[in-house]
């Protein structure tokens, strides 16, 4: 049986594409903070947690959201069977740099367990999952570039393993400002859908030209 | 179902460079941990346990230019070189595939601004294709840095590929290493207990940093097993507490799923376990969570060990060789005690191995739990019991 992405979101500078279409643009070309929370607002998040993550988890969140968004009946799965699998390329190395100034210096020796958490590119995930109570297989993969063949090949197996029922997937980076995100909803064919977009590198590909 | 057969194994740790060296310590109840002052690594003394670094060098330079590598790198190197000599294996062969685990990586190029490598050399996929092209790998390697519990999921994607038979053999090795940034961080957290750590004890007051490397080398191929009865991967998976990203369950529900689902996996129906190898990392709440799991997982008359108190929480390596260890308590039939453990300071009555102990093991759990909210479980056996 085959696995279907029932919704994706591509966040790149300036711009929220949703299942194909632009959903949003920053006409003021903001640097990250700013559209990002301009998307925040856009899509009317409310998460005061939001504000306290730094920009791998912000990126990761709010495509997370937007995905979400009217697809309320993923909270009537079993949390167990609802998974988050990410891929990026700089792990959490942006958090990493400002957690390192923090103690660079030891006559201006202030770590922060604040900052430090941050410094693990898979706490990512435990926001989503935390967001949303999601409770499945969750693992943080580390590639050089977006490994299409890869995350479908893995996810694929777990849902056909019966491991997952759902899926929070793709790719989350952010490093000295540049960002990407691409997270898709791949959920088990519904029947008698006859527009079913097959969850395969081949559409992927497709999809992220 | 496919059968995934354990091969080779190794450990560099304080204790020794390969896992026989490392186990015979184990069972002396030998640590590794020591007080360290180095201002490098820390501004107050801690104890932490550390790998020999001119023992380090001389090893690697009978295989390689130890100036070429991060220290990272040649742990990792060292570590598949003894596992492959003892697989007979050919790592160059497209049948194969790499798996690494790492939390932190090359983390100490950040602290130092005149290293010799290239400015990528610090990220995660930059090590596996280092050490891919020393072995001249052929496949995309696969890269895990899952927080605490890498190495255990490191073993969970690997069994998965050979399961689905898309290769023969993986190399499944996971590592980090002690600089400064780990130990600020988790001493901001206060989360560094000045005693070497106390697993599952009422006075303990938090972890031991360590560093390490480990590598197993899994296989489907019959042919490449020299044992009358290997030890096998049976099963494993991760969950997510879904609670907060640094601090476990209350409750020890993601721990107890994922030791559920890896039991089902393995299609194991009774409670009969001999060992668990805990993850213990000697904080109050993560010690506290666990034991409720495991009474959750009705598991408490099991004998459970936490090895943290023998190489200290070794991060990306710790689900790796703490797998070994539980693999040699099966082929040496014995329990490690839990170094550290006097008086029992969890709620849950578990059984907490207290002194070395020689009785026949014919399979093991082991567990893992880390930031991010994450817990990982597998279960290992000898290929002619349950």
């Amino acid at each position: 049986m085959e696995n279907s992405i029932s919704k994706y979101c591509i966040i790149k500078p300036h711009q929220v594409i949703v299942d194909g279409e632009t959903a949003y643009t920053d006409p003021d070309k903001n640097e990250f903070g700013a559209f990002l929370k301009s998307v925040y607002k856009h899509y009317e998040i409310k998460y005061p947690k939001y504000f306290k993550m730094d920009n791998l988890c912000k990126l990761a969140f709010v495509a997370s959201e937007i995905v979400l968004q009217s697809n309320e009946h993923l909270k009537n799965l079993d949390p167990t069977k609802v998974g988050v699998i990410l891929q990026n390329a700089h792990s959490s190395l942006d958090t990493d740099q400002k957690y390192y100034e923090t103690i660079k210096d030891k006559s201006n020796y202030f770590p922060s367990p604040a900052v430090f958490v941050y410094t693990l590119p898979n706490v990512m995930i435990g926001e989503i999952c935390i967001r949303n109570k999601f409770q499945g297989e969750n693992t943080c993969f580390i590639a050089k570039q977006f490994d299409p063949e890869f995350v479908c090949e893995y996810v694929n197996e777990l849902m056909d393993k019966n491991k997952i029922d759902a899926c929070i997937t793709g790719w989350v980076d952010y490093i000295d400002g540049d960002y990407c995100a691409m997270l898709f909803l791949v959920e088990k064919n519904k029947e008698n859908k006859k527009d079913n977009i097959s969850f395969k590198p081949e559409i992927i590909n497709r999809i992220i030209k | 179902m496919e059968t995934i057969y354990t091969i080779a194994d190794n450990i560099i740790s304080s204790l020794g460079f390969t896992s026989n060296e490392n186990f015979h310590k184990l069972k002396q109840s030998e640590s590794g941990i020591e007080i360290s002052n180095d201002p490098k690594i820390t501004q107050t003394p801690m104890p932490c346990s550390q790998i020999d670094s001119e023992r380090l060098n001389s090893e690697f330079s009978k295989i390689g230019d130890p100036d070429q590598f991060t220290r990272l790198e040649k742990l990792m190197i060292l570590s598949i070189t003894d596992c492959i000599k003892q697989s007979g294996i050919d790592p160059s062969q497209n049948d194969t595939l790499f798996v690494f685990s790492s939390v932190k990586g090359n983390i100490d190029l950040i602290e130092n601004e005149n290293h010799a490598f290239e400015k990528d050399r610090i990220n995660l996929w930059a090590i596996s294709e280092t050490v891919c092209n020393f072995f001249n790998a052929k496949n995309n390697p696969i890269f895990v840095s899952n927080a605490c519990i890498s190495g255990a999921t490191a073993l969970i994607t690997a069994a998965q590929y050979l399961k689905q038979k898309k290769y023969t053999n993986a190399v499944v090795c996971g590592g980090d290493i002690i600089s400064e940034f780990t130990p600020s961080g988790f001493q901001s957290f206060k989360a560094v207990s000045s005693e070497p750590c106390k697993p599952f004890d009422t006075n303990r007051t938090g972890i031991t940093l360590g560093e390490a490397a480990g590598t197993i080398i899994l296989t489907n191929d019959k042919m490449l097993v020299k044992e009358d009865n290997p030890v096998i991967f049976r099963g494993g998976a991760n969950t997510n507490d879904a609670n907060h990203i640094s601090g476990p369950s209350r409750t020890g529900d993601g721990l107890y799923y994922a030791i559920r689902n890896a039991l089902k996996e393995s299609n194991k129906k009774d409670t009969e376990i001999d060992y668990i190898s805990g993850h213990g990392t000697a904080t109050p709440y993560n010690d506290e969570m666990e034991s409720k799991a495991i009474a959750w997982a009705e598991l408490k008359h099991v004998p459970v060990n936490s090895l943290k108190g023998y190489w200290g929480h070794t991060l990306g390596a710790a689900g790796i060789i703490e797998s070994i260890a539980g693999i040699h308590s099966i082929k040496e039939n014995c329990l490690i005690k839990t170094q550290g453990y006097n008086e029992h300071g969890v709620t849950e009555s578990i059984n907490v191995i207290t002194e070395f102990k020689e009785t026949k093991i014919n399979n093991f759990l082991k567990t893992a739990s880390g930031f991010g909210g994450s817990n990982a479980a597998l279960y290992f056996s000898e290929l002619n019991a349950d």
